[in-house]
């Protein structure tokens, strides 16, 4: 099984995308992410910007533009928000980082492996933003884990939606 | 050296972004003197132009996302969907005109109220002046419950306006952008609305919970309280005027921090999920518009022209009750009681005192008197209480007294 070859996935699965994609996806993401919870109320489970995070962090060959990437969707989220600016930040450059690094090694071309994948690393975006929220900072904030459940299994099925449509705008030698 | 970063680069790069970060988070927060982190309300120069650059980058896709969800609902429910329209518009014209007589008489007590509220120093705010918005945006996060409208400083908006809709109170504005304005709903966690309860008269403090429900926190235990109960704005924050509408009451729990504190979950007015479009309080101070002026002139106007008509009326009546003619003969004694008070009957209250002649009206005296005639002494009855005075022109006299052989016989103690 090819799931654990990473020299494998670095010669050959390198995903590359004009650079229009590169600008819009991210932003498309940002402005939907604004827009949508106006739309559906407190059903809006799902965080876009964690799931393009993890699509582009997956596809590149080192963890630094997967850590920059998350790095800059958190600190865009949080400019968005009123809380200070580096909650979701921090929370995203981890997991941009971790996908990043997780990807050199399996083969995420896999759905069940996106699935998983989108599960966990969203589990881990909310665990790191309460983290950041009450531990660093001490601050108070409520939070219902259940909630975070739910935003992790939204963000995995828009995942298994999306990844693939992503899939066609890439660069093909 | 060269060779541990190129062999830890990826580390070393998440850990500078990350150091990055935290640093700024810390500059952000603030230690207050309760003991507590809290951040910081004025956003330092730096985050503020980042907040800016963001709300530049996302507004207009989502002015442009809420305009095409606008216009496509729009081009059905103004060109097509048009059935029972002019019914509708006849029936409203009617109801507007109906209400205009109403908001006149409205304003006038309003007026009224305010003078005595001036009188007592009773500094209560009105709402005169308000601007509409759409909201367009939101942040995006449960944590942060924040939305943008797109009106800002260009519409003068600024920080602390209340923002409301005509169902109950939505949140204040927290940012203003040169078009748009954040604004940070009442159902957040770090919102602060005083708040009354309408029938036991319970003050509290609102913010929102974990799950975007509105409670009222720091509450003593009490049995009163109980679901449906309506919550008003209590005023006191100086940012919601006093007696707007919050919602009801939806259950209450016990504080699980604190014991004898409850938190009382409120069910919002207002449809805080749904919002389309906001009126933010622009201004409190008392002022009325030129079609509220001349709405109050009408009024004015009509209650003039009603007075003057019922004072005629009253006058009328009036020289009727002068005209027709009295049962009390101007010539007859005067009664004293003070001079014979054993005419009372015990257990009776005394006669009326006498009305003192002066300015009563004299009567001529009749060319042909008859037995009706005032003045005939035989006709005249004993008991003058019940004659008509100028006092009271309009008092009639007891049959009973005005004939005295149908009166049940008196008797003696």
């Amino acid at each position: 099984m090819s799931v654990l070859d990473a020299n494998f996935r670095r010669e050959l699965e390198v995903h590359r995308y004009p650079m229009l994609v590169y600008a819009l996806v991210p932003l498309a993401a940002l402005v939907l992410q604004a827009w949508l919870p106006r739309v559906l109320g407190r059903y809006a489970w799902f965080d876009l910007p964690v799931v393009i995070t993890v699509y582009f962090a997956l596809g590149r060959p080192t963890p630094i533009q997967g850590t920059i990437m998350g790095a800059a969707m958190g600190i865009f989220e949080d400019a968005l928000s009123h809380h200070a600016i580096g909650i979701n930040g921090v929370a995203k450059t981890v997991v941009g980082f971790l996908a990043a690094s997780v990807g050199t090694r399996i083969d995420v071309e896999n759905h069940t492996i996106r699935l998983i994948l989108n599960f966990i690393l969203s589990l881990v975006s909310g665990a790191m933003y309460v983290f950041v929220y009450r531990i660093l900072l001490g601050l108070d904030l409520e939070w219902t884990w259940f909630t975070e459940l739910f935003k992790a299994i939204g963000n995995s099925v828009i995942a298994v939606v999306l990844f693939p449509a992503l899939d066609r705008l890439q660069i093909r030698d | 050296m060269e060779s541990f970063f190129g062999r830890y680069r990826d580390l070393v790069v998440l850990l500078a972004i990350l150091l990055a970060q935290v640093i700024g988070l810390a500059v952000q927060v603030r230690h207050t003197a309760g003991g507590q982190n809290s951040f910081d309300p004025q956003d330092e120069s730096g985050v503020r132009l980042i907040r800016l650059w963001a709300n530049s980058i996302v507004s207009p896709p989502e002015r442009l996302i809420h305009g095409a969800k606008l216009g496509s609902g729009s081009l059905w429910l103004d060109y097509l969907d048009l059935r029972h329209v002019r019914q509708q518009n006849q029936d409203l014209q009617k109801t507007i005109d109906r209400l205009r007589l109403e908001q006149a008489a409205l304003l006038e007590d309003a007026r009224q109220g305010q003078r005595l509220q001036a009188l007592v120093a009773f500094q209560q705010k009105y709402i005169y002046k308000t601007v509409a918005a759409q909201a367009i945006g939101s942040s995006g996060s449960d944590q942060s419950r924040v939305f943008y409208i797109d009106k800002g400083a260009n519409y003068k908006l600024a920080r602390d306006m209340a923002v409301i809709t005509p169902d109950g109170i939505v949140g204040k504005i927290r940012d203003v952008f040169p078009n748009s304005a954040q604004v940070l709903a009442i159902d957040d966690q770090t919102s602060g609305a005083g708040v009354i309860l309408e029938t036991t008269r319970t003050r509290g403090i609102l913010r929102g919970n974990a799950l975007g429900q509105p409670q009222i926190v720091g509450i003593l235990a009490d049995n009163r309280i109980q679901p449906g109960e309506k919550v008003l704005t209590a005023g006191g924050d100086l940012i919601f005027p006093r007696g707007l509408p919050v919602g009801v009451v939806e259950k209450v729990a016990r504080d699980p921090e604190r014991e004898n504190f409850i938190d009382v979950i409120v069910k919002p007015a207002a449809h805080l999920d749904r919002l389309d479009e906001v009126l933010v309080i622009t201004a409190t101070a008392p002022s009325f518009s030129s079609q509220q002026q001349q709405d109050l002139t009408d009024s004015e106007s009509l209650m003039g022209a009603e007075a003057a008509a019922i004072k005629e009326q009253k006058k009328a009546s009036e020289i009727m009750a002068e005209r027709l003619p009295g049962l009390k003969d101007p010539n007859a004694p005067v009664v004293n009681p003070a001079a014979n008070p054993g005419s009372a009957q015990p257990g009776q209250n005394p006669p009326p005192p006498p009305i003192p002649e002066l300015g009563q009206p004299k009567m001529l005296h009749p060319q042909h008197p008859d037995r009706f005639t005032p003045g005939t002494a035989a006709e005249i009855p004993t008991d003058t209480s019940a004659a008509p005075t100028p006092d009271a022109p309009d008092a009639k006299p007891d049959p009973k007294q005005a004939n005295p052989q149908q009166s049940p016989p008196r008797r003696n103690p």
